[in-house]
């Protein structure tokens, strides 16, 4: 029988984004993929070597726009390394706490899309209200709603956050994440598309370099929240799940936003406790030399392993940024598992590894 | 398997009425023309420009070079033009401005017809 | 309708073929004039709907709160350029919106308005109606595979599985109420319900037979066939203009009508809820009662439909969508057995009383 070569994208409802899936169909059961990525290619790597370290640090919140912290943090982690800058403490738990609802607005829109590419409409609006609230307190403190440009060099823009409302935001949150899971967890549709689907396995997971909550699902205890020092003053749980299924990866998800509630509302404790009112503005700019050498900055993000690599000879602008993003991976993972499913897991399975395609590439 | 089945129309259940419970709250929608959203000081919109020495520093730092500043014979600032088709509304201009005198403001609403028109002189007056 | 008929049999005004003819003429025009006012309405209600479950206003910009929303959609797609492919097959893709629509016009020409206004009245109407309702998933099938697009041909032969799942089970449910009713007229089928409505002696056929309503009219959990999200629109991808219109006209018109066919299967029809007409209450038994009467059959039957509407609505706005393979599962493993079963409990019911 002859078979049917499908183009799925670049341009199509539910590949959020440009990606596109060369699928071979047999019927609606797929013989062979193959996954293409590079149609949002904006070269924020190579544009680092023409930039000075202030002019590009607005530019890494590019990377990914729905987790811009992360990859500010990245890069700003990196070159306080490599120049031996001191951050304060406070700057440290304020980079938390805003990593944290970033974590939260990301998963948020992931469970909306998610439920959206599986037919279920109203999660979406329910999420998306949900994440405007934290995507209006970025906006109120840092300026913009999803390019925030708010992490510098040695700590943070200014301290002038509205802790009330972010306590008020995440408790919100934490009362509505059970309302999603009235809709959503044990619907038996929603379960018939989830359960056993796009299993990957711990070994296939881990030759496929997956990381973060896909990693998880897997049964993999990795998190890099666990060693990294911002983190060290913080309670929090690892979400760990077992089957490797698109279940498990909603589910992991779903509890990461609890213990992503949990961790905000120790920062915000702490913050609480300390006068933010006397502490000087950031914005200053580097006029000394550039220490020489390479660094390897990480970073949890929404979207598995964030790393950024920076190398820099002591001029003004960096020698060579590399990124490390968690979504290549997941994209590249597909062509494994969407082997033998039918054309309607493609979706599930897809949109259950938070793809983002401009963190794909770059 | 009866059991399962009692479960499952359980939760369709209890997923409809949590989704029939929103009937009966205020919609969330903002009708923007009539109704413009709350802005922060912090907002970074249109940018105000007073009291510039011209220094340049706001041109090294912009990462798009949307900055053209013009100056005179006797290096006063005689023109100072953001192109708003370049600006990607950073605030670096903002924040590395050692006079201050770059601010910007909560306007956003920055749509033109022409490209050429979003080449904007924003230079109100010197020092 | 035989009255208008009589009467003009009666003043001889015009030979009695030309009567006839006039007669369908209006009854066809009224038909009509109802369909589209109602699929205007229903549109609107269901972005609105939509809008209110998700906490949003809906439409509320063109008129007043959006009422002329879907007026104005439907000038938008009038005034579209018809898009074809070079290599699509012109007449059938031409012609399968047309067919789909007409089809669905035929369907609403057979339901009971009220107890006077019954356009095609069958003694075996329940048949004809469900003859006439297989059309448009044909003319469905056919758009999709004469668009010559790989996205259309997956959604119309999904289609076609769909009818496969759905279409035993239905008639097995509708079979069901011929046996506790007695009859396939859907006149008398009403009728038949004067005392007490048919879905309380009948619970399991009407539960089976919504879902299958749900499969039949590629409502959600079942919009496989349409899948924005995984085949783009299905059957309807190529389709552009007062063609598209056409098929989502169509769409919501089938929607009315099947709702229109759950509530005189299986809550009384046009008959009213308390026994009773409101009309007689108020002002007893004169003759302009008798006229007001067919008005508050048609509202009744109205209600009653728009009730069914909105728990379709309500459905789509919680439930995601279901595949292929678990559509096929749960029908043929689940569903066809329970019905049978249902069907074998109502004839039991039959020989004992």
């Amino acid at each position: 029988m002859d078979k049917m070569v499908l183009n799925l994208g670049p341009q199509h409802p539910s590949t959020h984004g440009v990606l596109r899936l060369l699928l071979e169909l047999d019927g609606e059961i797929i013989t062979s993929v193959e996954p293409e990525v590079g149609y949002l290619h904006r070269s924020l790597e190579k544009m680092a070597e023409s930039k000075s370290y202030i002019q590009y640090l607005p530019m890494v919140d590019r990377v990914d726009y729905l987790s811009g912290f992360f990859y500010s943090y990245a890069f700003c982690n990196a070159y306080e390394t490599l120049n031996h800058i001191q951050v304060p403490e406070y700057a440290n738990y304020i980079r938390v706490m805003f990593m944290e609802l970033n974590r939260l607005a990301s998963h948020l829109l992931w469970l909306g899309t998610y439920l959206l590419d599986l037919g279920a409409i109203s999660p979406m609006f329910y999420t998306f209200r949900e994440r405007e609230d934290i995507v209006t307190y970025f906006e109120k403190v840092t300026g913009q709603r999803l390019m925030y440009n708010y992490f510098v060099f040695g700590g943070v823009r200014h301290c002038d956050i509205y802790l009330d409302e972010a306590l008020r935001i995440v408790d919100n949150i934490y009362n509505k994440i059970d309302e999603y899971e009235d809709i959503i967890t044990e619907n038996p549709v929603f379960l018939s598309r989830t359960k056993d689907v796009g299993i990957i396995s711990k070994q296939k997971a881990l030759d496929w370099g997956l990381t973060g909550p896909n990693l998880r699902a897997s049964g993999i205890l990795q998190d890099y929240r666990s060693i990294m020092p911002i983190y060290d003053d913080l309670e929090f749980d690892i979400i760990l799940s077992s089957e490797g299924d698109c279940y498990s990866r909603y589910i992991v998800r779903i509890y990461e936003m609890r213990e992503s509630v949990y961790i905000i509302k120790q920062c915000i404790e702490y913050l609480q406790n300390i006068n933010l009112s006397n502490v000087p503005l950031n914005n200053f700019y580097h006029k000394q030399k550039q220490h020489e050498g390479e660094i390897y900055s990480f970073v949890e993000a929404p979207r598995g392993l964030t790393m950024c690599y920076l190398k820099s000879v002591g001029e003004d602008t960096p020698y060579r940024v590399k990124w490390r993003t968690g979504s290549y991976y997941s994209t590249q993972i597909l062509k494994d598992i969407l082997k033998g499913v039918y054309l309607s897991d493609v979706m599930s399975i897809y949109g259950s590894l938070d793809v983002v395609l401009p963190e794909v590439d770059r | 398997m009866v059991k399962k089945i009692f479960l499952s129309i359980k939760a369709i259940l209890k997923g409809h009425f949590a989704v029939l419970k929103h009937l009966f709250r205020q919609p969330v929608t903002m009708e923007y023309p009539e109704v413009h959203p709350f802005l922060s000081p912090y907002f970074r919109g249109r940018h105000v420009l007073e009291g510039c020495r011209g220094c340049g520093l706001c041109k090294r730092v912009c990462p798009s070079d949307a900055i053209i500043i013009e100056k005179n014979d006797n290096h006063y600032v005689n023109k100072y033009v953001i192109d708003y088709s370049k600006c990607i509304f950073c605030g670096n201009c903002m924040f590395y401005c050692p006079t201050h005198s770059m601010k910007m403001s909560g306007n956003y609403e920055l749509a033109k017809t022409r490209k050429s028109d979003l080449l904007t002189d924003i230079y109100f007056k010197g020092v | 309708m035989n009255y208008l008929l009589c009467t003009l049999f009666e003043i001889k005004w015009l030979p009695d073929i030309w009567a006839v003819i006039l007669v369908s003429v209006i009854g066809f025009g009224v038909v009509i004039s109802l369909l589209i006012l109602t699929v205007l309405f229903l549109v609107l209600a269901e972005r609105k709907l939509l809008g209110f479950f998700t906490q949003r206003k809906g439409p509320n910009r063109v008129g007043l709160w959006g009422v002329l929303q879907t007026t104005a959609d439907a000038i938008k797609l009038l005034c579209k350029e018809n898009i074809e492919l070079l290599s699509s097959d012109k007449f059938i893709f031409t012609i399968a919106p047309i067919m789909a629509f007409a089809s669905v016009i035929l369907l609403w020409c057979l339901i009971p308005y009220n107890s006077e206004f019954h356009l095609i009245n069958s003694s075996v109407g329940v048949l004809l109606y469900f003859a006439i309702a297989s059309l448009p998933m044909i003319f469905h099938f056919l758009a999709g595979y004469s668009s010559n697009n790989k996205y259309s041909l997956i959604g119309s032969y999904r289609s076609l599985g769909l009818t496969c799942s759905y279409s035993i089970v239905l008639m097995l449910s509708v079979m069901s109420v011929i046996l506790v009713s007695g009859t396939m007229d859907l006149d008398k089928i009403v009728l038949f319900q004067s005392k007490t409505w048919m879905i309380f002696s009948n619970v399991l056929g009407f539960l089976i037979f919504f879902i299958a309503t749900l499969a039949k009219l590629n409502r959600c959990p079942f919009d496989l066939s349409e899948a924005e999200s995984e085949i783009v629109c299905g059957y309807h991808t190529e389709y552009s203009g007062m063609r598209f219109a056409m098929f989502f006209l169509g769409e919501y018109a089938e929607l009315f009508v099947m709702s229109m066919l759950v509530v005189i299967l299986f809550f009384g029809g046009y008959l009213p809820p308390f026994g009773m007409y409101l009309a007689n209450a108020f002002m007893g038994n004169c003759e302009f009662c008798s006229y007001l009467i067919y008005f508050e059959q048609t509202i009744w039957l109205f209600i009653k439909t728009l009730i069914i509407v909105f728990v379709i609505i309500w459905i789509r706005a919680t439930l995601p969508r279901l595949t292929q393979v678990s559509t096929l599962n749960m029908f043929w493993k689940y569903i066809i057995p329970i019905s049978i079963f249902n069907l074998i409990m109502i004839i039991m019911m039959r020989a004992l009383w």
